[in-house]
């Protein structure tokens, strides 16, 4: 195993030290060693170390002045610094300009001196790993960035060429469908769809910068009602927003919570329910705002309520259809810009969603 | 039915299939009479090049696809802002995409020789409604 032993340089103007130094650690220790920093540096060229060892005293350069002259080309070795006499403003010269993890007074301890050759060596092999570490983190960031992009085109585009083709068909009466099939694949691809835009969601909400901004929740939810209200032209909403004060927040994540929601609301509705109802009331106040949503569709099992934040969890009693990720991220959401969301439910009587949103805005007091 | 005579809309997409789509699209819709595709934004801009000599340009709209290898429709509509008013002046670009992606969407909005961006699929009431919009002033 050539490649886990320590590599040494010891520099020193002293023959009898170096070969001393030699005769001690060469059993465990791959040593190379220089008289000069001069040497040394040739050294180093052709050498790749884990320590460098220096004597403070040498002559034309000394230890330390030699440490500083090479921290920028070659930061990652450990140094060591070694001194026959305790000048303690020399030692803190050391640690001030030359980057030295230790020093050890001369003549050395052998004991001593091997426990601060492996301590050094521990932590050079930690910096190198958090290195790699940092490296392996950066390729897979930016390969996750490529996939979402990937994902929020080259995965959607042919599924949007397909709605295309359908609309058209009608358009153009030229496909004969007594069946309905056309419209069997026009529900399948705006499920798979919808299940792409949650994707893209939920690694947006993860990776985006949180943003402040005013918001206007009258518009706010006005806008999400919009985007759902086709689904169930049944549904009577009720919109109570008492904003006396600004709100700033991120409008980002907080649409992303209110139209998850509002689907939701939407979505899970009773098939026979002559009055379909969703109600959504804001309270905004200097510190924070507090929203609810509540409809009396079909309400979730007690059993279940634990689990709806879970990721993919989908209640098992009812037939529509779901990603199981929608709450999942409300709840990433919410944490994002520390929302706080409960949540009451009968089943078979309906649900209510209580959400609390710190305001950010900085009022004079 | 839009009520201009001599409109013309071209075309710039590589997916073949929306091309075409597209084009079916405004022909039964009677939006335009000519319809002019390309799979490629250069050919694009070649062909709108060789307009100059033309004594008068017709009205045009283009529907510019977002991204397309080799010149992507921003790339594009950079190279398109340096020719003369008296082709620019004419076009109106409504960019169709079916790109969720932040940045793309951000890019759109903020570019002003964009009039309008329309999501994938195209449905011809919104095509519509947009060429009205860019004609009623005029």
């Amino acid at each position: 195993m050539k490649d886990n032993r320590i590599r040494i340089l010891y520099i020193d103007d002293e023959i009898h030290n170096l070969n001393a130094f030699k005769a001690g650690f060469r059993r465990s220790y791959e040593i190379y060693t220089a008289n000069s920093a001069q040497e040394g540096k040739q050294l180093l060229k052709s050498i790749d170390v884990h320590i460098i060892i220096a004597d403070q005293k040498m002559p034309v350069s000394t230890g330390v002045e030699f440490f500083n002259e090479i921290k920028d080309t070659l930061p990652d070795p450990m140094r060591i610094l070694l001194t026959g006499y305790t000048d303690v403003e020399d030692i803190i010269d050391a640690i001030n300009k030359g980057h030295i993890f230790s020093y050890i007074k001369k003549p050395w301890d052998e004991i001593e001196l091997h426990r601060t050759i492996n301590n050094a060596f521990e932590i050079y092999n930690t910096r190198r790993q958090l290195k790699e570490k940092i490296l392996e983190l950066e390729k897979i960031n930016d390969e996750l960035n490529r996939f979402i992009y990937s994902t929020s085109h080259d995965l959607r585009s042919p599924l949007m060429s397909v709605l295309g083709i359908i609309n058209l068909s009608r358009l153009d009466n030229s496909v004969t469908d007594p069946n309905g099939y056309l419209n069997m694949i026009e529900v399948c691809i705006l499920k798979l769809d919808g299940f792409i835009q949650k994707i893209i969601e939920y690694y947006r909400n993860s990776r985006l910068d949180v943003e402040y901004e005013k918001i206007n929740f009258e518009n706010l939810i006005h806008e999400c009602i919009a985007s759902f209200r086709h689904q169930n032209n049944a549904i009577q909403f009720e919109v109570n927003v008492d904003q006396p004060v600004d709100f700033k927040g991120d409008t980002f994540r907080i649409s992303v919570i209110l139209n998850n929601l509002i689907s939701n609301a939407v979505k899970y509705q009773k098939p026979d329910e002559s009055h379909p109802q969703v109600n959504l009331s804001v309270k905004v106040e200097p510190h924070k705002a507090t929203l609810s949503i509540e409809d009396n569709g079909i309400g979730i099992l007690s059993e279940h309520l634990n689990n709806i934040f879970k990721m993919f969890f989908r209640s098992k009693n009812n037939n529509k259809p779901g990603s199981g990720i929608g709450l999942y991220i409300v709840k990433e959401a919410l944490n994002k810009i520390g929302g706080t969301i409960n949540v009451e439910s009968k089943y078979g009587e309906g649900t209510l969603f209580e959400i609390s949103i710190p305001n950010r805005n900085d009022f004079d007091s | 039915m839009i009520s201009i005579p001599d409109l013309r809309v071209i075309l710039i997409d590589d997916n073949e299939v929306d091309l075409l789509l597209h084009e079916r699209l405004i022909t039964l819709q009677q939006i335009s009479r000519t319809v002019l595709a390309f799979n490629n934004a250069n050919k694009a801009l070649e062909f709108l090049s060789s307009n100059i000599s033309l004594p008068r340009i017709p009205p045009t709209v283009l529907l510019l696809d977002i991204q397309m290898p080799e010149m992507d429709g921003f790339e594009f509509l950079e190279a398109f802002y340096s020719y003369p008013a008296k082709i620019k002046s004419q076009c109106h670009v409504i960019m169709v995409s079916s790109s969720l992606d932040y940045g793309d969407l951000s890019r759109t909005y903020a570019n002003p020789m964009v009039f309008k961006l329309l999501k994938k699929p195209l449905l011809a009431s919104e095509l519509k409604n947009a060429i009205m919009d860019i004609f009623r002033d005029q």
